[in-house]
């Protein structure tokens, strides 16, 4: 009677209940579909496919099988393991598509709403450089073009037939292969997990318009173990690895000087072409057409192609151009503002507001009003970075729009007149936001006959200005003779957010305007200056978060890729100056030829050429840069 | 027991014989239940229930191991597969001039190493329970088969078997409840492949033998952009050759029709 009792409570408890819940079985139609599989556990890779690589590591110049185009196998050749000797690169994670391929275990867990069970979200933390990935499974959208990126980008997954689907955005540049093989930062990947028994495939599908000229697709295997294989590392601390090293030393090789490209094809006897020549190489009947490549025709594959124009930037525009101001939250009531042009930031406070930038000028009604919507208080300062329009546009608008409430009955008041007689300034006093820059930008501006409400009327000559607000530290830099002569850094120190201006941004080479006092090792130190002002959170991600004059909220991780750039192109143009080459000469040697697909312009206000013929001139000695024309 | 609680008793037995089956019959491998859970007539042929569609051209992407599948690797060098010593031994001793003596050119195109070739895939439905796959590298046809296994194998492609494999329903579709709940998302081609003449995973001689198990899963991924890719994941255990399961994904990418078919023959070098 007993066990009678006890197997219908059983039943009842495995079958009642259903029956019960038979009424609302048909979900609604918004409702996610059920996982369709279970990817929890943890997980490891036999590495029954490219061990080598998963392993010790590829060989150089191995790239076979990639769908290289002539900037990604560039990038590759030029690429010097050395480089991760550098304090910067020392903790680069692995990108998502990588982390998948690279040698290590990882664990999956799932985030559900406690309240209704609904998956919020897989998560995914790799043994190799530590990483947390985060799947998004609630429908949420991706973060539009101007936020953040990652080493393992925002995902989204969802359940399509027997797989997960996972979309990504927003990854850091990184590696698709660890000897170099580029992935840049536009990447995108799409992911197919499937689960038979205890097997896990997953397919990887990369999508890279800078260095890929098609997607790259690769699956990868793992088991299903049952237990913590309790071998899980720790995060990444750089130190000092090579001592005494300029700052402004990248190691890198010149195109074509490679001195190990060869070794690869030598080694395992293979055409000189195989390995660098791209997506030809992942077909059936590659080994076949090799035969007819002739060395000269193979030896091509390692510099620029000739007389060949630059390549344009395969990047889409990251301005939201729909004439609206954007705000980006970046951290402890500090705000990136996007949509008029250059980037502008709001840190809010009980004093008030300060203001880095203003944008063009043409959406300031916007701007205003935006600040508004964040903090009642008075814009009380203004800092520009630099004297460059679309930075300062906004100036006089923005500041008439706010108060120095600091102003009003002192000292300052009493002189107003006086001095706004003499100065042209303070005239009326306290009535709108202090503007501060550099002296030379006040300077600039006047021999421009900007209005005299444009004009920063705060300004500072040495290195360095610093102001105490809203509770938080605030500095600005000098940098002298960068993009101009008169730029500034301006580092928000509690909320550890620094504002670069035009010296760093994502979308374009940096301006550098000679007109206008700036020059490439100007430019350089002042990159390096950044990257020693920043701490990264984890493995490169985090940490110091840096605003681009244009272009999407970073880290250090693309200053240093940027500052990378900005000293290979330099020391290339250096040494064709050293070697008595002409401008023209520099410039048909393509020595942007690896970068041009991720910032290069052949019209627009600031073209490769244009970049080229400025790193050229700042390091032509002036008496014999005329000559160069 | 009461007459009552005896009356409910059976209830819930007779509650259980009924879903039962229905429960058994949404297990991995069986055929999919019809739309909305329901058992509607004859289970649907393999073609007419096919959880995904395969048929069409296929291109390989060499994208992994790409120097021992586009070239042929030096003797000696298996890098990544766990052969045992009994298969180094063998590797060890590879010689294609023998396999081309011995009319064995097509060692490396047998079942368990075709896939890994270079190859264009033509996959078609043979009859309503066979599916057909072509290579145009080594002119290899290999036959899945569902339901019973056909032929005696000891050939290349040996003998393969086939199901449809859907992600496992822990309740019948009735019921509503959990990950069931009606007719499976999608799903995999589930193959079996046995009794295949001794070959090559690769074609230095890197070997498999008779007692050879290989199964594989034939997985289908639209991508964005319109493209679709055809990912079969393998499993082969050979325990004269292999000291552990070797496990590999390969990709292909469709194609919109035949271009670049190329039937060749098998080539030993």
């Amino acid at each position: 009677m007993l066990k009678h009792r006890v197997l219908v409570a059983v039943l009842l408890a495995a079958f009642g209940a259903t029956v019960l819940a038979q009424a609302p079985t048909a979900p609604r139609a918004d409702a996610p579909p059920a996982p369709a599989i279970d990817l929890t556990g943890y997980w490891t890779p036999p590495m029954h496919e490219d061990a080598m690589e998963r392993g010790a590591g590829s060989e150089i110049a191995d790239y076979g099988g990639f769908a290289l185009n002539e900037a990604g196998r560039l990038w590759a050749l030029s690429y010097d393991p050395s480089r991760v000797t550098l304090r910067h690169h020392q903790c680069d994670a692995y990108v998502t598509a990588y982390q998948m391929r690279a040698v290590g275990n990882f664990r999956v867990w799932e985030e559900r709403d406690p309240h209704n069970m609904r998956l919020i979200a897989i998560h995914v933390w790799g043994q190799t450089t530590e990483g947390h990935r985060t799947i998004w499974m609630d429908g949420r959208p991706h973060p539009p073009a101007w936020a953040p990126h990652t080493f393992r980008g925002f995902s989204t997954g969802r359940f399509v037939g027997n797989a997960l689907v996972v979309s990504t955005t927003h990854i850091k540049q990184g590696w698709l292969r660890r000897n170099g093989t580029p992935e840049s930062d536009q990447a995108t990947v799409t992911e197919f997990f499937v689960r038979h028994g205890d097997h896990l495939t997953n397919t990887t599908v990369v999508n890279d318009p800078v260095f890929l000229s098609e997607p790259q697709v690769r699956s990868n295997d793992f088991s299903r173990v049952p237990v913590d294989h309790a071998a899980w590392l720790y995060a990444c601390d750089d130190g000092e690895q090579i001592l005494d090293r300029a700052p402004d030393f990248v190691p890198h090789y010149m195109f074509g000087k490679q001195p190990y490209a060869k070794e690869f094809s030598q080694k395992y006897k293979l055409p000189l072409a195989a390995s660098v020549d791209g997506a030809p190489s992942m077909y059936p009947g590659y080994s076949a057409t090799l035969r007819t490549v002739t060395d000269a025709a193979a030896n091509a594959l390692f510099e620029p192609a000739t007389g060949k124009p630059n390549e344009t930037a395969k990047v889409p525009d990251p301005e939201p151009r729909d004439g609206e101001i954007h705000v980006l939250p970046i951290r402890e009531h500090t705000y990136m503002l996007v949509g008029d042009s250059g980037n502008i930031v709001v840190q809010t406070g009980e004093q008030g507001v300060f203001v880095v930038d203003t944008g063009a000028g043409t959406l300031a009604d916007k701007v205003i009003a935006a600040i508004r919507r964040l903090s009642p208080k008075p814009i009380q300062f203004i800092a520009n970075t630099s004297v460059h329009a679309e930075h300062v546009g906004g100036n006089a608008k923005i500041a008439a729009a706010g108060a120095d409430l600091s102003l009003p009955g002192s000292f300052f008041q009493g002189q107003g007149a006086t001095m706004g007689a003499v100065t042209g300034f303070f005239g009326q006093i306290g009535a709108t936001a202090t503007m501060l820059a550099h002296n030379n930008v006040a300077v600039r501006m006047q021999a421009a006959n900007a209005p005299a409400a444009a004009i920063p009327p705060d300004t500072y000559l040495e290195d360095r200005r610093r102001k105490f607000y809203n509770d938080e530290a605030i500095e600005l830099f000098y940098e002298a003779n960068a993009i101009t002569d008169g730029d500034s850094l301006v580092h928000f120190r509690k909320a550890d957010v620094i504002v670069a201006g035009d010296l760093f941004t994502t979308t374009q080479y940096p301006v550098i305007d000679l007109k206008n006092g700036g020059t490439v090792q100007g430019e350089i130190k002042a990159l390096n200056d950044i990257l020693n002002r920043t701490v990264f959170e984890h493995e490169e991600d985090g940490g110091t978060m840096i605003v681009p004059g244009h272009g999407y909220l970073s880290n250090e991780h693309e200053v240093l890729e940027y500052r990378d750039m900005v000293v290979i192109v330099r020391d290339r143009v250096k040494a064709m100056i050293d070697a008595g080459a002409t401008l023209a000469q520099v410039r048909t040697a393509r020595v942007t030829a690896d970068y041009d697909t991720r910032y290069g312009a052949n019209t627009g206000p600031w073209t490769t050429a244009m970049f080229v013929e400025a790193v050229y001139n700042s390091l032509k000695p002036p008496a014999a840069t005329n000559r160069s024309r | 027991m009461t007459h009552r609680f005896r009356a409910g008793f059976l209830v819930v037995v007779v509650a259980i014989a009924t879903i039962g089956p229905a429960t058994v019959h949404g297990q991995r491998g069986g055929p999919p239940p019809g739309p909305g859970g329901r058992q509607a007539g004859p289970p649907p042929t393999p073609r007419a229930g096919a959880l995904a569609d395969l048929t069409g051209y296929w291109v390989s992407l060499v994208t992994e191991d790409w120097r021992y599948r586009q070239f042929t690797p030096p003797k000696g060098d298996y890098t990544s597969v766990p052969l045992s010593p009994a298969g180094r031994k063998i590797a060890d001793a590879w010689d294609p001039a023998k396999d081309e003596t011995a009319g064995e050119q097509c060692k490396a195109y047998g079942a368990a190493g075709l896939m890994r070739m270079p190859t264009r895939v033509h996959i078609t439905w043979q009859d309503d329970t066979t599916l057909k796959l072509e290579t145009d590298a080594g002119t290899q046809t290999r036959t899945f088969a569902f339901g019973d296994a056909k032929g005696q194998g000891g050939d290349w492609q040996g003998v393969s078997t086939a199901s449809w494999d859907y992600p496992r329903q822990l309740f019948p579709p009735a019921f509503g409840l959990g990950r069931g709940g009606g007719t499976p998302p999608g799903g995999s081609l589930k193959v079996v492949t046995t009794k295949m003449k001794p070959g090559y995973l690769r074609k230095n001689g890197v070997p498999y033998s008779a007692t050879t198990v290989m199964t594989e899963y034939f997985d289908r991924f639209d991508i964005p952009g319109g493209d679709s890719l055809l990912v079969v994941s393998t499993e082969i255990v050979d325990p004269e050759y292999l000291a552990t399961p070797y496990w590999t994904s390969t990709h292909f990418k469709r194609q919109a029709d035949a271009a670049g078919w190329n039937p060749t023959p098998c080539a030993a070098r």
